[in-house]
C-alpha cells in the first residue's frame, strides 16, 4: 500500500461509502423498474369459444383440458394437451395438433404434424369444441400496445446509468489513490472506455426507440467491477480486459440481433449444435492443461475456455418453440447433446463446469417435459451423474475432503480458502478499499475467489449487491417469461439465469467453503475473457424474452413486422 | 406457454438457494469474523509495532508493509521459533498473536490498525543465541530455560531453524515444528524422575530398602536389561545409577494406575497454553499392559511420550518447593502459581538430583561455582539410536534457572546434552541479569 496523507486518506474513506450509497441506489432503481412495477401482457388475437372471449398473450398458445392450457377447455372430447395456436413472425397463424384423440379441423382440412393456417374469422374445431379465431389488426394492436406500461416509464433508465457512472467515477478515484504510476493511464483509459461503451450503447438504445436498459446496467455494474478485480490484481492486463469487454458486448448486441427473429433463430439450433461440439471436440484434442483441467485452448497469444462459449451454445439448443417441445424426438437429441457435453468435459477433467452443465440440462429438461418424458429424463439424469461420480479424478475427491475442513489444514489442502475467507473478513462491510486489499496477491483470487477479493476491497455489502443483482436478473427473467412471446425465449432465459446462478453459487460458496471448491467462474465479475464473453452473451437471451413495451432491441415491435409485407414461409418452423 | 412458465419456479429455487447460502454465510461471519479476518498476519492493516526482548534487543518490527526483524541473522534464525514468520509458516511463532494485539476487529469495518505496540518478551536473545550455537545448527534438538522463581522463559531454541526473511532458503524435515512445545519424544531416564516421585510418596521405608542389580531382572518372564551391573544400591543410589531394574521394579509395585495418576496429575498428558500458544500433549500406556510394560514404561520407554515443554513445568514446580510458576513468553505478566508436587516430595527428589549431579555428572566441572540438580536420559528408540536428555535446575537464589535440553538420537545424555546444558548454563549465570 503506498503511503498516504491525511487528505487521501478522508477521501479514500468517503469514497467507500459514496460507492456503496450508489450500489444500493442502483439495485433498488433496477429492482422497482424490473421486479415491482406492472407490465401488461401483449395481445395477438383471440379465441371466442361461447360466451369466453380468450386473449391471445403469447405467440404459442397451449389449447386443451390441462389446468395450465393457454386456452383451457373443459370438455371430455378436449385432449389434456390438444393444440397449440401460434403466431409467425410476420403475423400469419397455424394451428397444430399435439396428442390429441379428437383431431383439429378448420372446415374440412385437418391439421397434421406441418400445422394448419388460419385466418381471422376461421372456425377451429378441437375436439369437437368450435373456436373461432380473431387476429387484432395493426391499427388495433397500436391502440393495445398504447396503453401498456412502457420499460422505463417510471424509473429513468437514464438516471440509473447516471448513477453507474458516477460510481465508476469513485471506482477509478480509489484505484488512482493505490494503483502504481505506471499502470494508472491504462487504468483511467479502460475506464474511460467502458463509461463511453455503456452511453454509446444506451444511445444506440434510444436510437431504436428502446427504453429497457436495466439489464445492460446490472451487467455494466458487474463488468466494472471485474475490470476492479483486474486493476487490483493485473494492471497490467488491464486493455486486454478492455478489448474482451468491448468483444462481449458486441457479441451480446449481435445475438440479441440475432434472436429478434424467431424462425430464423430456431432453424440454426442444429448449426449451433454443431458448432458447440466440434468446440467440446477441438477441446479435447487440443487442450492444455491447466491444474488438473484441461479446458483451456491456446490461439493466437489468446488463451480462452471452449466450454464457456458452448454454456451458450447449451442453451440455445436447450430452448424450444412450444409445438416441438411436445415432440419427443426433439427431446431425445437435446439428451444425446447434454450427454456429449457432460461427458467430454468430466473426460478433459473440469468438473465444475461439468456439474454446471448437468443441473442446467435438469433444470431445462424440467421447463420442457411433460409427462412422458419424465422416467427418460430422470434415467439419463441418473446415467450422467453416475458417470460424473465415476470420472472424478483425485484431486477433485481431495477438494471434496477438504470441504468443510479447511481451517485444518492452512497450510496445505485449504490454502486458498482460509485466505479467501481470512482476507473477506478483514473486509468488513467497507472494504479496505481497491487494490488496496492482500487476497489479490494469492493464486486464482481473480478468479475462483473473486468474490472475497471483492469484499475485502469494497465490503460486504457491495459484495451481497454483487449477488442480488444477478438474482434480481434471475427474477427478471422467470417474470417476464411468464408473458415470453415464444417458449423458446422464455425457456433460453430461465436455462441462462439458472446457469449463471449454479455458476455464482459454486464460486461464491466454494470459496468460502460452504461447498466443495471447484474452481468456476462468478458472471462477468471473475478474469476471464471467455467467461465474460459468455456472460454477456447470455444476457441476449433474457433480452430476447423482455417484452415489456419498447424495451428491448431483440425483440420487435410489430410494426416492424410488417414493413417487408412478406407471409411467413411455413417451412421456417419446422 | 403457461405449462411451461409455471416450471420456471425451478430458476427460483436455485434463487432461494443462494440467498439461504449467502444467509448461512452472513451468520458464520458475524460468529468467526474476528477469528478469520486476525488468523494471517500479513493481513496487517497497517499497524506499526515493535516486539523486543526482555532486554530491548529488537527481534520483529511492524512496519505496516512488512514484517521486518533483527538485523543479525543469527538472532533471527536461533529466535525463529519465538518470533515466526511472515508467512505464518510456523504456526506457533508470536508474530500472529503480535498482530492479533495490534490490531482491531469490527464486522462493520472489519479489521483496523490500533496505535502502535510494543511487546516486550521474557526471552534473551542472547541466550537463544549461545543455545543456538551449543546445539549446533546440524543436529535436530532444543532447549529450554526458564526463571522457576517468575515463571519468564528465558530461553527457547529448536533445530533446525531457518531464517524468517529468507523464503528460498533450503529447509530441513521439521524446520517449522518447535520441538520445545510441539513435539514429544520418548523420555528414557529422566522419566524416572516421576516413577521416583511417586515412590516417595508411596512407598513406606523407602530410605531403608535397597534393590539389587546384577544381569537384569525378570518381570513375569520378560527380562528388562539394565546398563551395568550395580549390585545393591539404595534408592538414592537407584536414581543416580539410573538403575533400570530398580525402577522397573519400583514402577511395578507402584502399579500402572498409580502411575498413570501421577503422570496425568504432573501435567505430561495435557496440552498447556504458553500465553496463548497451544503446547501438545504427551502419552503414557493408558490401556492395560501387564507387569513388564509397566516395568518399562517406569523407565521411559514402552510407549511413554514427553513434551520437552511439560518435563520444564514439572522441573520449575521441583526447583520452586513444589509450586510452579506457570512459564510464559510476556514479560511483565503475572502468570498464574499452582502446586504441582508436594512441597516434601519435591525437597526429597531435588536432593536426589542434586546427588546424582555431584556423585555422577562431575558437576564441579560441568557447572562450576553453580548448586546443580539434574538427571540425565538416554532414550533407546529400539533402531541403535538414542535420544540424548540432560534436564534439571540450578538450586542458587541468584540465578533460579532451570532447563530442559535434547539432541535427538545424540546418545549418552551426559556426552551430548549434557555438554550443551553445561556450555549453556555457565554462560547463563555468567552473563543473564540476576
Amino acid at each position: 500500500m503506498k503511503k498516504t496523507g491525511g487528505l487521501s486518506d478522508t477521501i479514500l474513506a468517503l469514497s467507500k461509502y459514496v460507492l456503496i450509497l450508489l450500489s444500493i441506489a442502483l439495485i433498488v432503481r433496477c429492482i422497482r423498474s424490473m421486479l415491482s412495477e406492472h407490465y401488461e401482457p401483449e395481445v395477438w388475437g383471440y379465441l371466442r369459444h361461447g360466451n369466453d372471449n380468450f386473449p391471445l398473450t403469447h405467440w404459442e398458445n397451449l389449447i386443451g383440458r390441462a389446468l395450465n392450457a393457454d386456452v383451457r377447455l373443459v370438455d371430455p372430447g378436449v385432449s389434456r394437451v390438444h393444440a397449440v395456436l401460434r403466431r409467425g413472425s410476420r403475423g400469419t397463424w397455424r394451428v397444430y395438433d399435439i396428442f390429441s384423440k379428437g383431431g383439429v379441423w378448420i372446415g374440412q382440412a385437418k391439421a397434421g404434424p406441418g400445422g394448419l393456417a388460419v385466418a381471422d374469422g376461421d372456425v377451429i374445431n378441437v375436439g369437437g369444441q368450435r373456436l373461432r379465431f380473431r387476429a387484432v389488426t395493426p391499427e388495433k394492436w397500436e391502440k393495445l400496445e398504447s396503453k401498456r406500461t412502457s420499460a422505463g416509464r417510471r424509473v429513468s433508465p437514464a438516471v440509473t446509468l447516471l448513477e453507474l457512472t458516477v460510481f465508476q467515477l469513485f471506482l477509478l478515484l480509489q484505484h488512482a489513490m493505490s494503483a502504481k504510476a505506471e499502470d494508472l493511464k491504462a487504468i483511467a483509459l479502460a475506464w474511460v472506455a467502458l463509461i463511453a461503451l455503456e452511453w454509446l450503447c444506451y444511445n444506440a438504445m434510444r436510437f431504436l426507440n428502446r427504453s429497457g436498459f436495466e439489464i445492460e446496467t446490472l451487467a455494466f455494474y458487474l463488468t466494472t467491477l471485474g475490470m476492479s478485480v483486474v486493476a487490483s490484481s493485473v494492471p497490467g492486463d488491464m486493455l486486454k480486459q478492455l478489448v474482451l469487454t468491448i468483444a462481449a458486448v458486441l457479441l451480446f448486441l449481435l445475438l440479441g440481433l440475432w434472436l429478434r427473429k424467431l424462425e430464423r433463430a430456431v432453424a440454426a439450433r442444429f448449426t449451433v449444435a454443431v458448432v458447440s461440439l466440434l468446440l467440446m471436440g477441438l477441446n479435447i484434442l487440443f487442450s492444455d492443461a491447466v491444474l488438473g483441467a484441461r479446458n483451456w485452448l491456446n490461439f493466437a497469444g489468446f488463451s480462452f475456455q471452449p466450454s464457456e462459449l458452448v454454456k451458450v451454445g447449451f442453451i440455445y439448443v436447450g430452448a424450444s418453440t412450444l409445438d416441438k417441445v411436445f415432440r419427443r424426438r426433439d427431446l431425445y437429441t437435446f439428451i444425446l447433446f447434454s450427454a456429449f457435453c457432460v461427458v467430454s468435459l468430466a473426460l478433459i477433467g473440469d468438473f465444475g463446469t461439468a456439474l454446471i452443465f448437468f443441473i442446467t440440462f435438469l433444470v431445462i429438461s424440467y421447463l420442457r417435459s411433460g409427462s412422458i418424458a419424465t422416467v427418460l429424463l430422470a434415467v439419463a439424469g441418473a446415467a450422467m451423474a453416475g458417470f460424473l461420480a465415476v470420472s472424478v479424478k483425485p484431486y477433485i475427491a481431495r477438494r471434496f475432503a477438504t470441504w468443510g475442513h479447511v481451517w485444518e489444514d492452512v497450510y496445505g489442502a485449504g490454502f486458498q480458502q482460509t485466505r479467501a475467507i481470512s482476507a473477506a473478513a478483514a473486509g468488513g462491510l467497507y472494504g479496505k478499499g481497491a487494490g488496496a486489499g492482500w487476497l489479490k496477491g494469492i493464486f486464482a483470487a481473480n478468479t475462483d475467489m473473486v468474490f472475497a477479493l471483492i469484499w475485502e476491497e469494497q465490503g460486504l455489502i457491495i459484495g451481497i449487491i454483487m449477488v442480488a443483482a444477478m438474482l434480481t436478473l434471475a427474477f427478471f427473467a422467470v417474470r417476464t417469461a411468464r408473458q415470453g412471446r415464444s417458449a423458446f425465449y422464455s425457456i433460453a432465459a430461465c436455462a441462462a439465469m439458472s446457469m449463471l446462478l449454479v455458476q455464482l453459487s459454486m464460486n461464491v460458496f466454494g470459496s468460502l467453503d460452504l461447498l466443495p471448491f471447484t474452481g468456476v467462474t462468478f458472471p462477468f465479475v471473475s478474469k476471464g475473457g471467455t467467461s465474460l464473453l459468455s456472460s454477456w452473451m447470455m444476457m441476449a437471451f433474457i433480452k430476447s424474452a423482455d417484452n415489456r413495451r419498447d424495451a428491448s432491441f431483440a425483440v420487435r415491435a410489430q410494426l416492424e413486422d410488417k414493413d417487408d409485407g412478406r407471409e411467413d414461409n411455413p417451412d421456417d418452423w419446422r | 406457454m403457461r405449462k411451461i412458465t409455471n416450471r420456471a419456479f425451478s430458476v427460483l429455487l436455485i434463487a432461494a438457494l443462494v440467498i439461504a447460502g449467502m444467509a448461512v454465510y452472513v451468520l458464520r461471519y458475524i460468529d468467526h469474523g474476528q477469528e478469520w479476518a486476525l488468523y494471517f498476519s500479513r493481513a496487517n492493516t497497517g499497524s506499526t509495532g515493535h516486539m523486543v526482548d526482555r532486554n530491548g534487543i529488537t527481534l520483529a518490527y511492524f512496519s505496516g508493509a512488512n514484517n521486518l526483524f533483527s538485523p543479525d541473522r543469527e538472532t533471527r534464525i536461533a529466535n525463529y521459533h519465538v518470533t515466526g514468520d511472515y508467512w505464518g509458516r510456523t504456526g506457533t511463532g508470536l508474530l500472529s498473536r503480535f498482530w492479533k494485539d495490534t490490531n482491531d476487529f469490527s464486522l462493520l469495518t472489519g479489521t483496523t490498525h490500533s496505535s502502535d505496540k510494543l511487546l516486550q518478551l521474557t526471552i534473551d536473545a542472547r541466550l537463544n543465541n549461545k543455545i543456538y550455537e551449543a546445539l549446533g545448527e546440524d543436529c535436530d534438538g532444543c532447549m529450554l530455560v526458564c526463571n522457576y522463581r517468575t515463571g519468564e522463559l528465558l530461553g527457547m531454541v529448536s533445530v533446525p531453524s531457518t531464517d524468517p526473511i529468507d523464503g528460498n532458503a533450503e529447509l530441513r524435515e521439521g524446520t517449522f515444528i518447535n520441538r520445545c512445545i510441539s513435539a514429544s519424544f520418548t523420555p528414557g531416564s529422566i522419566f524416572k524422575l516421576i516413577t521416583a516421585s511417586a515412590a516417595i510418596e508411596n512407598l513406606k521405608n523407602l530410605d531403608k530398602r535397597t534393590w539389587y542389580c546384577e544381569d537384569g531382572v525378570k518381570i513375569a518372564g520378560v527380562e528388562i536389561t539394565c546398563i551395568a551391573d550395580h549390585y545393591t544400591q539404595t534408592f538414592e543410589q537407584a536414581l543416580a545409577n539410573s538403575c533400570n531394574v530398580a525402577f522397573a521394579q519400583i514402577a511395578v509395585e507402584l502399579g500402572q494406575e498409580r502411575m498413570i495418576r501421577y503422570v496425568r496429575d504432573y501435567g505430561f498428558l495435557d496440552g498447556h497454553s504458553l500465553d496463548g500458544i497451544p503446547t501438545a500433549a504427551g502419552s503414557y500406556p493408558l490401556e492395560f499392559v501387564g507387569d513388564p510394560e509397566t516395568g518399562w514404561s517406569g523407565i521411559g520407554q514402552s510407549t511413554d511420550m514427553v513434551v520437552p515443554y511439560s518435563m520444564l513445568r514439572f522441573l520449575c514446580a521441583v526447583a520452586n518447593g513444589g509450586t510452579l510458576i506457570e512459564p510464559h513468553l510476556l514479560l511483565g505478566e503475572t502468570p498464574e502459581a499452582s502446586v504441582l508436587v508436594k512441597p516434601a516430595t519435591a525437597d526429597k527428589l531435588g536432593q536426589m538430583m542434586n546427588y546424582n549431579a555431584v556423585s555422577h555428572y562431575n558437576a564441579e566441572e560441568m557447572f562450576p561455582g553453580m548448586t546443580v540438580c539434574a538427571k540425565t536420559g538416554t532414550a533407546e528408540l529400539g533402531d541403535g539410536d538414542s535420544h540424548s536428555w540432560f534436564v534439571g535446575y540450578l538450586a542458587d537464589e541468584e540465578t533460579p534457572y532451570a532447563f530442559v535440553t535434547l539432541v535427538e538420537r545424540g546418545g549418552f545424555g551426559i556426552t551430548r546434552a549434557g555438554a550443551v546444558a553445561s556450555e549453556v548454563m555457565q554462560w547463563a549465570v555468567e552473563n543473564l541479569e540476576p
